[in-house]
């Protein structure tokens, strides 16, 4: 079972492929010589299909590299950012900012604590400068800065 | 407008003293970001694409071009020191550049690798003004009917020279077509895959989703990687090359410029395909082909100088047809759209300024890198000790933020993050993002000019064939695919790897992996295939992995 498992991403490309071909076909395909909306999807989308049909049998499994434990290391940074994300639109930049970095600082780039400060409160307020004060991005409200 | 008006126009632009701040800035930051391992020049443009918003089309372009030929200098500096190549098109220079360096020769080797370049770049610009004009007046009688053709063989080609493995790359291909329907209709306005979310009416953004595959992916990718700290063993003197050597290298050098210009206009061209033929070439002509491998200068300066052409000439394609020849071209193409500028043959026209512009700024930029090089390689090797880990949580960061500042709205930062995870997994599972951004870019010239030709001919399917030019072309692709597909099924049977210039890579190359290297996205050949992907380097973007 597991040698075939990395036959998954053609078949997760096929399904996808299959679906959008429906949905494509719903959008109305008109005709050659009056193409509706859905036409040019349709065949963009079959031919996703076809070649990811034609993956599920001919791919290389060399090409896929095995998962490791480090594969947990990032998620962890995915989460991360997502985090950040969903901070940054509720409560402004600095905090967030600061806190990404000093995961990213600390944890995977495994800078100790003494570097790791500094750099992400002097990284967090120097993109603040740029950012805000330099190239006019309007940020969301910052609890730090009272808004 | 003639050549010597056009220039004269052009090096007024250049020459503005706000432009030639940003060649410099382009320049310095290409060489930067060559040197340091992980950040390659597909990742660090995609990176820069939100300040492109902020600067005038011209100027943009002068950036983005200068990091793109900028890098193939830098790469050439660790690829020398440490056998660690920046990007990968320098991993051809590692073969007798490291030798060099351990012989003691690594100032010649990085010299004459300068001086190539220059070269290279420059007579590689005297091409792109010679052919370009005349390119795009053919290019202006084009109708629907060209535009599908030749965007469908530019993304053929992409897929077929430039990847690993075609029938991949060009699944990623039809993805990224598939993607760029996402929105509303140009033609009946009817929404398509929006699902009734405002965010994406307007489709996905190109900026995101280049910096979240190539900027988020390539990060998440190389966290997996263990790092260590480099040491730079050889000490660097007398960097400029002696007059042996300049007579040894001189020929490698001139067919390296050649070479290098006619391989960057083909699309799925680049640095890394034009370095590779270089040096097969000067080994296939050397008298003693038995000293490449062993510090030949001639197998540094030829690849060396036939990159940085290759990386200037593919500009000959995008300025006179609109057409993306690579991933960074099509990343560049993409800061252009952005600003509003219609890329294709009415560009020399229309807004000259950009292209005379663009080339005379490769002029001053090529100066500039030769002036950096030659006294500042010390100081480059110094970036080295900047720890990847910290680029990345800097790098992340401006990502995320510089999305943002796009269109102001956290919207487009999801899409990054989701578009991260997606470059993430497509690297390890050997899929490669290049053909779907080229694609993703090319989707709606592609999709409107189809529908055109379509109304047009009432559906007739034949008149894509019966056109004497789109004829031309289609027929060019059914040589392609047949040409490609008996070569492979040949080199299946003969059990010879399955890749162009396999063979040269396979008989010079040091047994090593070569982790940190970054294809300009499409841009690689792989090096070998199956059992022998783990001791050779592999230049092609999703193959360069360390081992476990």
């Amino acid at each position: 079972m597991s040698k075939h498992l990395y036959r998954l991403a053609p078949l997760a490309l096929l399904l996808f492929g299959l679906f959008a071909m429906v949905q494509a076909r719903d959008l109305s395909l008109g005709e050659l010589g009056a193409p509706g909306p859905g036409l040019w999807p349709f065949i963009c989308a079959s031919l996703l299909s076809v070649t990811a049909f034609v993956l599920l049998f001919v791919d290389d499994p060399a090409d896929y590299e095995p998962w490791t434990r480090d594969t947990a290391r990032i998620a962890l940074g995915l989460l991360s950012l997502a985090v950040f994300i969903v901070l940054f639109q509720e409560i402004g930049f600095l905090i967030p900012a600061v806190l990404m970095l000093l995961i990213w600082l600390r944890l995977f780039a495994q800078e100790p604590w003494r570097w790791a400060i500094p750099l992400a409160v002097l990284g967090a307020v120097a993109f603040q400068l740029v950012f805000v004060e330099g190239l006019g991005v309007p940020f969301p409200d910052d609890i730090v800065l009272g808004g | 407008m003639g050549i010597a008006d056009g220039l004269g126009e052009g090096f007024s632009v250049a020459l503005d003293p706000t432009n030639l701040l940003y060649v410099f800035i382009g320049v310095l930051i290409g060489t930067v970001i060559g040197v340091l391992p992980g950040l390659g020049p597909t990742a660090t443009i995609a990176l820069l694409l939100p300040l492109t918003y902020e600067l005038e089309p011209v100027t943009s372009v002068i950036l983005l071009a200068g990091i793109y030929y900028g890098s193939m200098y830098g790469g050439t500096i660790t690829s020398v020191l440490l056998q660690l190549p920046g990007e990968a098109a320098s991993v051809v220079t590692t073969f007798d550049g490291y030798q060099m360096a351990k012989q003691g020769r690594a100032g010649p080797a990085l010299g004459i690798a300068a001086v190539g370049s220059f070269i290279g770049g420059t007579i590689a610009v005297v091409g792109l003004i010679l052919l370009a004009p005349p390119l795009a007046d053919l290019a202006v009688e084009f109708g629907a009917q060209e535009y599908v053709a030749l965007t469908a063989f530019g993304i053929l080609l992409v897929t077929y020279l430039g990847t690993k493995h075609p029938v991949k790359a060009l699944c990623m291909a039809a993805l990224g077509l598939l993607l760029a329907t996402i929105g509303q209709d140009a033609i009946t306005g009817t929404g398509r895959f929006t699902y009734d979310q405002v965010e994406l009416f307007d489709g996905l953004d190109f900026v995101a989703v280049a910096m979240g595959l190539f900027g988020v992916g390539e990060i998440l990718y190389n966290l997996e990687k263990s790092e260590k700290a480099e040491q730079i063993k050889s000490r660097i003197k007398n960097i400029w090359p002696t007059r042996k050597d300049f007579k040894d290298s001189s020929g490698a050098i001139a067919r390296g410029s050649v070479l290098g210009f006619f391989l960057g206009v083909l699309p799925g061209g680049g640095g890394v395909i034009s370095s590779l033929a270089s040096y097969g070439m000067e080994k296939r002509r050397a008298k003693d082909p038995s000293r490449f491998g062993k510090g030949a200068i001639e197998g540094v300066a030829g690849p060396e100088t036939a990159n940085n052409a290759s990386s200037t000439s593919a500009f000959v394609p995008l300025l006179t047809l609109g057409i993306p020849p690579n991933v960074v071209l099509a990343l560049i193409y993409g800061a252009l759209l952005i600003n509003g500028v219609q890329v294709g043959p009415q560009l020399i026209d229309t807004n000259p300024e950009i292209f005379w512009g663009v080339i005379a700024s490769m002029f001053i930029g090529n100066l500039m890198l030769l002036a950096l090089n030659i006294p500042l390689v010390g100081v480059f090797v110094q970036l080295l000790r900047v720890r990847a880990g910290i680029l990345a949580a800097f790098a992340l960061l401006i990502t995320m933020v510089g999305v943002f500042s796009v269109n102001n709205d956290v919207f487009d930062m999801w899409v990054v993050l989701a578009f991260g995870v997606i470059g993430w997994l497509m690297k390890k599972t050997g899929f490669e993002p290049g053909p779907l951004v080229l694609a993703f870019v090319l989707g709606a010239i592609l999709e409107t000019n189809f529908r055109r030709a379509m109304l047009t001919s009432d559906g007739q399917f034949d008149t894509f064939f019966t056109r004497p030019l789109s004829g031309t072309i289609f027929g060019l692709m059914a040589l392609v695919i047949v040409y490609s597909t008996v070569m492979g099924i040949r080199r299946q049977r003969s059990g010879r790897p399955p890749a162009l210039y396999a063979d040269q890579l396979d008989a010079a190359a040091p047994h090593e992996t070569v982790p940190g290297s970054e294809a300009e996205g499409t841009a690689g050949v792989a090096a070998a295939d199956g059992g022998s992907a783990d001791d050779s380097p592999s230049p092609g973007g999703g193959s360069t992995r360390a081992q476990p």
